[in-house]
């Protein structure tokens, strides 16, 4: 690759490139989407007649579809203020506040994100089940009681329990770039402390929180493992979807799917149009004000122990899952507590090639979608930011569409659109092989990437850019010398996130995997369908210290600098 | 120090997927295989079908037997799997209408009831599973245990049912669908039969997602009753599951478990042999001894497979049912019960 | 170490972003050798011309060559030229000597080369024994030396400085404007600078261009442009001047003309310079440059005034003198003759010719 060969020629390639990447960003982003909208329609499904509305017609006559559609609604609104209300204080608790072992309870508190949604799930099952830790315990200590862990209020509960940490972390970075100065101001101005949080602190929290918001909506919109597994006859549109497919009902499954992306957008834009300066980066940085000390050596200690306390309740879930992972196969009946606790389920995980091989298929699955979402978003960020334009805004909008589809819809999608060989209207048969599932992992880091990269981008001097290339550097040598290491952090934070969620994917999973390419998450469905809840167990525990191992590395080099 | 770090582990991830991609060529013909018999049994057929064949490498795929029909249906374009293995025929002559399967001719075919042989040949009954009722017998004794399917709806069973997610069982679906078409026959209409279910939804606790949790929530006693079927309880009743089991008095519906070939297999000769092996004298008594399955065709002496069969086959009562009225409007009614009568029956 | 230099050629050269028009057919050459100064106000397409000649943007029409060789399609890499930015755009992640070696290890010589090559340009710009040092760890200045010293390393053609003195406090730019012309000329590279100041586009540069809306008003030696501007615009845009408005009462030999102030016209006619083209009775703009005038308070021949205001800078004292017929001029008055107020008259200093140029439309009576 001789700096004369990548001259020639090069104008040409230079002004397609912008296009080029923006028309792979749509058939892969866009173009499965138009697909399912246009199957439902009856139009390009093989061997089903002309266009027709029917199915549209039964999905708005029939109530229970309507109900899907009002209940995935409500569920996350109501998800949403519940994680609101119980991380928004969190943050302040933790940020504001010098509490004796801050630093360390600070992190356990944001651990439920390092718990893949399945994962947390059963471990909600395990604990809070109807047999679960929880209940049994209280039952061995003679109290007579007895709940059941289904319908709505179970998927609040897991939702709530999942997503506070969204609006934990955001609140914690936003406060902790408010500068103290405006609140010093407001003191000596004679406001009071309440006066302070609600004119001076809150507002300018409005953009962490806003974010959090978007955030924990759009999740609680395409929440699959939730509903699924505590939903029962309580159906959002996602296990709706999932139901229609496996009755065979194919057409109705993608009736469904884009009335769910059609909902995820409308939500979209309105929470974009209440808070038009929605972003999930904070606001500029200040010198945060001192944290508060507590005076008294009570206060201290009290706080403390509440702050051990609380972690511990939040680090329940995790516990129980260790704990069902020590539990042999038939050893735990009617007891309270398991009676015998080894490791032979995981004696039995690593014995086994056949065992392993879904925790290898997800981490190089993983692996390859972040690393090509790293590649298409770096490619992406520079021509969007550096050559601007039409094809620019469209690059942009193109890498962070597939944040607001659910998981669900776009694996349906992605099924319709590659099961059928027509290469001159761009699609092809990528059902059932190895491609699929890595493809969606991809499209689905786009947006965790991309955002972090075109943040990074967007904060560095083009000129270095342009430095390194009148210094002879070509394209390639300047992204990976002089681009690649400035925005490294970037990188790191957007592909750690990418990483963690790809790893615990079970929602595009479910409907792409293939004998090849079963994942974790599919090994531990599979593993509870057939009673070896010890073995899905120790899979999710794998998979806990996976995350938090990618977690944590994430943290250390990024967070900081986040 | 930092670069390498990075550099490090992106080598390590494309060492590890260059890895993970070159394993699996062990120069064995994979054999590809969807279904719903669970671990037990694919585990022993894997290893005794290796063990006959060791240049085949059985690779099965477990879940519920609806989801081997949508899974081979959205695989239709790149077929991934070669049998199917399992799975009531309603669901795979469903999976037969609409070519999803390739004719075979095992050489057992000739033993078997007519009715358990699809006229093309696009799939056979391989073995038989009752429906019954299952209890909890540390809660219900034998005497109490409800005798038919109609005692179900006992007042005494109020909210003491559990029942597998019916969407994806195709036992659930065997018997909600058995409901239905003696409702059709008898009366005419579907009415009654949604009537019936309408009511065994009142009585039922909880539609619990997989066997597993229908099987834990039995013994600890979180609903002491269920509809399920006789090959499971079996097994779970060897394991010391405390759980007995009842062949309801009026007769009940046995699900024709078949096996075919997948259309557009790679290997479909392989696939066809392996559909020969499962039916000879050799892997059914192994079904039978290790994983309590109702050997299908007739010319096994009971006695020789194992205790059990004998036992089974003098007690059970073979109800008729029009598997036709079933196979062609299964899908229906499962959708309508799914809107219709699912958690409407309470009050 | 001077390399002989290359020429710079702009042939006709023009550039449109969406709709507005930045260079509108310039023509230009930079002689081999030459430190050229672009000087221009903000939007006059100064640094497009040096981004153009970068390959940092395309032109839409007319042809660059660099050493009589069409380069207007060869991407950056492959131009040969050097580039100091105005931010320094230096390496934030890279050292000192690895932010000069950059370039020279993409021309992949030996690593001997190479360290032979940063420790001979460091030494250069005086920076030898800062090889290690951070890039955040320097000073302004020092940065500056650093890009300097990279872009020069890889022995580029053509060195381009994009206002190279202005992210540096003032108290510095007078050092390092004379540092940076040393510099450059020892190295005998074809320099093309671009700068909003006059002082500094004089000092550094043996010939300027000057700029305004996309056009080249006009391009000369320093003195050339001070004493004998081609517009009015040069006129104002260097040095300082005030425009006076005459009318053209006479034509004499070569370019002088008697033009008489048209708002006195009871006041002595001043001899000016003006083209050809100028006719008797034509209006006409005057740039008046202070030193070219004297005031005086205690009366005779002149233009009447008041002043209004005056500015002491230590070499001189500038007076804005409003006339008895309302514009103000601005006097110099050399030494320290400070607190002259009051009625005075302004008169012509002997041998200085203001230039004069037909009178812009919008400023007629």
């Amino acid at each position: 690759m001789s700096a004369a060969g990548a001259g020639r020629g090069a104008p040409q390639l230079r002004s397609l490139m912008p296009w080029l990447v923006l028309a792979f960003l749509v058939w892969l982003v866009g173009y499965p989407l138009l697909v399912v909208a246009a199957e439902a329609f009856g139009i390009g499904s093989p061997g089903g007649g002309g266009p027709t509305t029917e199915a549209f017609r039964s999905f708005f006559t029939r109530p229970d579809e309507w109900n899907a559609m009002w209940r995935t609604l409500w569920i996350s609104v109501l998800s949403t203020l519940a994680a609101a209300a119980i991380g928004v204080p969190l943050g302040f608790l933790f940020e504001r506040n010098e509490i004796p072992g801050r630093r360390l309870l600070g992190a356990l508190v944001a651990l439920p994100v390092a718990l893949p949604p399945l994962v947390g799930v059963i471990a909600f099952l395990f604990l809070y089940g109807e047999s679960g830790l929880a209940a049994r315990g209280l039952q061995s200590l003679g109290l007579d009681v007895s709940w059941r862990l289904t319908g709505a209020w179970a998927i609040l509960l897991v939702h709530a329990y999942s997503m506070y940490v969204y609006f934990y972390l955001f609140t914690r970075a936003g406060l902790s770039g408010q500068d103290g100065a405006a609140i010093e101001a407001a003191q000596s101005l004679g406001a009071s402390r309440s006066q302070i949080l609600f004119r001076v602190t809150l507002p300018r929290l409005r953009p962490a929180l806003a974010g959090a918001t978007l955030l924990t909506f759009m999740t609680s919109l395409g929440s699959f493992s939730a509903p699924y597994i505590f939903g029962g006859g309580f159906r959002v549109m996602t296990t709706q979807i999932v139901a229609s497919k496996l009755n065979g009902e194919l057409r109705m499954a993608y009736v469904e799917t884009t009335m769910l992306a059609l909902l995820a957008f409308a939500s979209l834009l309105l929470l974009r149009k209440i808070d038009p300066g929605l972003d999930l980066a904070s606001g500029a940085r200040g010198t945060p004000p001192a944290r508060r000390r507590l005076h008294s050596r009570g206060a201290r200690i009290g706080a403390a122990a509440g702050g051990w306390v609380l972690a511990g309740v939040l680090l329940l879930p995790h516990a129980t899952l260790i704990l069902m992972s020590l539990v042999p196969p038939n050893t735990w009946t009617v007891e309270a507590f398991p009676p015998v606790l080894g490791l032979v389920n995981y004696g039995d995980l690593l014995s086994s090639t056949e065992r392993l091989r879904p925790a290898l298929n997800s981490i190089w699955m993983a692996a390859a979608a972040t690393l090509a979402a790293v590649v298409v978003g770096v490619m992406a960020a520079r021509l969007s930011l550096r050559r601007g334009g039409l094809p620019g805004r469209a690059l942009e909008a193109m890498m962070t569409l597939p944040w607001a589809i659910p998981g669900t819809v776009f694996a349906l999608a992605l099924a319709a659109a590659m099961s059928v060989n027509a290469p001159w209207v761009g699609r092809f048969v990528l059902v059932g092989t190895l491609w699929i599932l890595p493809l969606a992992y991809l499209v689905r880091s786009l947006p965790l990437t991309g955002r972090s990269i075109f943040a990074g981008l967007r904060q560095l001097d083009p000129r270095l850019e342009e430095a390194a290339a009148s210094l002879g550097a070509g394209s390639l040598r300047t992204v990976l010398q002089i681009v690649l290491p400035l925005l490294r952090p970037a990188v790191i934070a957007g592909a750690g996130l990418a990483f963690i969620t790809m790893l615990g994917d079970f929602v595009t999973s479910i409907v792409l995997y293939t004998y090849d390419t079963r994942p974790i998450s599919i090994e531990i469905q599979s593993s509870l369908r057939i009673q070896e809840t010890g073995i899905a167990a120790a899979y999710g525990v794998l998979l806990m210290v996976l995350s938090a191992a990618a977690f944590i590395a994430w943290d250390d080099r990024a967070g900081g600098r986040l | 120090m930092r670069t390498a770090l990075t550099r490090r582990s992106i080598i390590f991830c494309l060492a590890a997927a260059a890895a993970v991609a070159g394993c699996g060529g062990d120069g064995r013909t994979p054999l590809v295989v969807y279904s719903p018999h669970g671990r037990d049994l694919l585990t022993v057929v894997e290893q005794a079908y290796e063990q006959t064949r060791p240049d085949v490498d059985v690779r099965w795929l477990d879940m519920g037997s609806q989801e081997v029909y949508d899974r081979i249906r959205s695989e239709r374009a790149n077929p991934q799997a070669d049998v199917w293995f399992g799975g009531p025929a309603t669901i795979l002559a469903r999976g037969a209408a609409e070519g999803l399967l390739a004719p075979s001719e095992p050489s057992w075919a000739a033993a078997l009831d007519p009715a358990d042989r699809h006229p093309e040949g696009l799939y056979y009954t391989l073995y038989q599973t009752p429906t019954i009722i299952v209890y909890n017998r540390d809660a219900i004794s034998e005497e109490e245990a409800p005798a038919d399917w109609d005692d179900l709806l006992d007042e005494r069973w109020h909210d003491e049912v559990v029942i597998r997610d019916p969407l994806a069982s195709g036992t659930m679906r065997t018997i909600f669908g058995k409901v239905l078409s003696d409702s059709v026959v008898e009366t005419g209409g579907t009415e009654a039969g949604f009537d019936w279910l309408r009511r065994l939804d009142g009585q039922t606790r909880e539609y619990v997602h997989s066997p597993a949790v229908l099987h834990e929530k039995l013994t600890r006693q979180e609903g002491v009753l269920t509809l399920w079927e006789m090959t499971d309880t079996l097994s779970l009743i060897d394991r010391g599951a405390p759980i007995a089991y009842r062949f309801p008095a009026s007769g009940t519906a046995v699900i024709q478990d078949s096996v075919g070939v997948v259309a557009g297999s790679g290997s479909h000769d392989e696939a066809e042999a392996f559909l020969d092996w499962l039916g000879s004298p050799e892997a059914l008594g192994l079904a039978v001894r290790e994983a309590f399955r109702l050997p299908a065709r007739g010319d096994l002496d009971a006695e020789v497979l194992a205790p059990w069969v004998a036992d089974v086959q003098s007690r059970l009562r073979r109800a008729e049912v029009d598997w036709q009225m079933i196979e062609e409007n299964g899908a229906a009614w499962m959708a309508e019960w799914d809107r219709a009568v699912r958690g409407q029956g309470g009050g | 170490m001077t390399a002989s230099g290359v020429s710079v050629r702009f042939d006709d050269v023009s550039k449109a972003f969406d709709d507005t028009v930045v260079l509108a057919g310039v023509s230009l050459t930079v002689e081999p050798g030459e430190i050229f100064a672009l000087l221009g106000p903000s939007g006059s397409g100064k640094t497009t011309m040096l981004r153009l000649l970068a390959g940092f943007e395309q032109l839409d029409r007319g042809r660059l060559l660099i050493a009589d060789e069409a380069v207007e399609h060869l991407p950056p890499a492959r131009r040969g030229v050097g580039m100091l930015f105005q931010s320094y755009a230096l390496f934030p992640h890279l050292s000192v000597a690895e932010n000069v070696a950059f370039g020279l290890k993409v021309r992949s010589g030996t690593q001997g080369e190479t360290e032979a090559r940063v420790a001979e340009m460091l030494e250069l710009v005086r920076l030898s024994g800062f090889e290690q040092r951070r890039i955040a760890e320097l000073s302004g200045g020092q940065q500056q030396r650093v890009a300097l010293a990279r872009a020069l390393a890889p022995r580029p053609r053509v060195l381009l400085l994009d206002e190279p003195l202005s992210n540096l406090d003032p108290a510095l730019r007078e050092e390092t404007r004379a540092d940076l012309r040393r510099t450059v000329k020892q190295t005998g590279i074809t320099t093309v600078l671009v700068t909003h100041e006059q002082e500094e586009a004089f000092e550094l540069g043996e010939r300027i261009g000057l700029l305004n809306e996309g056009g080249l008003e006009q391009v000369g030696g320093p003195a050339e442009l001070y004493r004998d501007p081609a517009s009015r615009f040069v006129a104002t845009f260097v040095g300082r001047c005030s425009v006076l408005a005459g009318v053209v009462k006479e034509r004499h030999g070569g370019d002088e003309l008697t033009v008489h102030l048209a708002s006195q016209p009871e006041a002595p006619p001043w001899r000016c310079r003006g083209s050809g083209e100028l006719a008797v009775d034509d209006r006409v703009d005057v740039c008046v440059r202070p030193e070219a005038v004297r005031l005086e308070t205690g009366g005779g021949p002149g233009l009447p005034g008041e002043i209004e205001a005056e500015r002491f800078t230590g070499s001189n004292s500038f007076y804005t003198v409003r006339l008895a017929a309302g514009p103000t001029v601005e006097v110099a008055m050399p030494g320290t003759a400070a607190g002259l107020s009051g009625a005075c008259v302004v008169r012509q200093l002997a041998g200085e010719l203001p230039s004069t140029f037909a009178a812009a439309a919008e400023s007629g009576p």
